[in-house]
């Protein structure tokens, strides 16, 4: 087939991308620093709520090559790409591994994140629906997981890095750009207004029940009567 | 006179042996006490920074931190309660027993701070008071990263 350039990532999907890299980031530097930061913590984590719903949303309405169902690693795709007889455009079966790897983490890296709590001066925003026994538990799981997050991070930089020296492909420059100059497949197709729409309502939703906002607010020692003394 | 004496020696060596021991679950109580002391106080600074500011019970609460904090709680540490229950589980690491060094330079890290937290507390500065708050609470990580289980 003529290679040609075709559009590879559209703009949702890149923004995404680049925005949960910062945001990953910074949760992971403002996680070690503590104190004050972890108010920064909490905010970056609900954008990372908002971000993966997001993604999750545009797997299933987005253009072509942002659908999990065109890049879903089957054992049968990631034997033919070991192989080397794997033929496509878009996320190729180990990197789809590695993109399945990723949000399902962060996900379970939020979803613990809301619950936990540092025994310092930080809750999760939704640590007051459990128990501290089982908050303290998931806060474990939350601090466990992040060497996991540093070493799938680490082979995803590190495989881009083979891609560009080794194989001379340039993986940035389409997820910075959306298009691919030797493309061998089609254009991506749909994602339009109304699914961009859609999926950032389901965003928003989801943040605002993961703020826990909508939670009955606490005494205020401060503000109720109690005994002077 | 002789009895007299003889008397007050015997009450300070029964004194000198009861300050001496200390069941393993009180010491551990008295440790997940003065922790929860603490994070009451660090709880009400917190209020304080972020609703509305009373110097007076920023005071009380930062001066409960030094306290505790200069109470010497290292002594209730004794050997062997790394295991066992006060109020609920310790969730001491046997590593407070083996990386002195290391406890050493975070505990002093955190009494510095606290001392310091009272000195902001006592000038009524809100924003201070945030600040030192949060050097604070980095303190207190010091300790739990490396020492204390997460559950």
């Amino acid at each position: 087939m003529q290679s040609k350039r075709i559009r590879l990532w559209d703009l949702p999907t890149r923004l995404f991308h680049w925005i949960l890299a910062l945001a990953v980031a910074a949760s992971v530097a403002s996680g070690q620093v503590g104190g004050n930061w972890m108010e920064w913590h909490g905010r970056i984590g609900l954008l990372v709520v908002g971000l993966l719903t997001f993604r999750i949303v545009w797997g299933l309405v987005g253009s072509t090559y942002a659908r999990f169902a065109q890049f879903f690693p089957t054992p049968g795709k990631i034997k033919a790409y070991l192989r080397g007889e794997w033929r496509g455009e878009g996320h190729n079966p180990l990197g789809a591994l590695a993109v399945f790897g990723l949000l399902g983490l962060l996900t379970v890296q939020v979803t613990t994140g809301l619950f936990a709590n540092d025994d310092i001066a930080f809750t999760g925003p939704l640590s007051d629906l459990l128990t501290k026994g089982l908050s303290n538990q998931l806060t474990g799981i939350h601090h466990l997981l992040t060497n996991a997050l540093y070493v799938l991070v680490a082979l995803h930089v590190a495989a881009i890095m083979f891609y560009a020296h080794a194989k001379k492909q340039n993986l940035v420059r389409p997820m910075v750009t959306g298009w691919k100059e030797d493309g061998e497949g089609e254009s991506a197709r749909g994602g339009g207004f109304v699914a961009l729409v859609v999926a950032l309502l389901v965003a928003v939703a989801v943040v605002y029940g993961a703020s826990g906002a909508w939670l009955p607010p606490l005494p205020t020692p401060a503000a109720v009567e109690t005994p002077d003394f | 006179m002789k009895k007299q004496l003889a008397l007050a020696a015997l009450a300070l060596a029964v004194a000198g042996t009861a300050s001496a021991q200390m069941k393993p679950e009180d010491a551990i109580k008295y440790r997940q006490s003065a922790y929860g002391a603490m994070g009451w106080s660090m709880a009400r600074i917190k209020m304080n920074v972020e609703g509305t500011f009373n110097k007076e019970d920023v005071i009380k609460s930062a001066n409960v931190i030094q306290a505790i904090a200069n109470s010497g709680m290292g002594s209730l540490y004794l050997p062997g309660t790394d295991k066992g229950t006060g109020w609920e589980a310790t969730r001491a690491k046997p590593e407070i027993w083996t990386e002195k060094e290391k406890l050493g330079k975070a505990a002093t890290a955190f009494n510095k701070e606290a001392n310091e937290m009272a000195k902001v507390a006592a000038t009524g500065d809100a924003a201070a008071v945030k600040a030192q708050f949060g050097k604070l609470g980095e303190t207190c990580k010091g300790c739990h990263d490396d020492f204390k289980a997460k559950n």
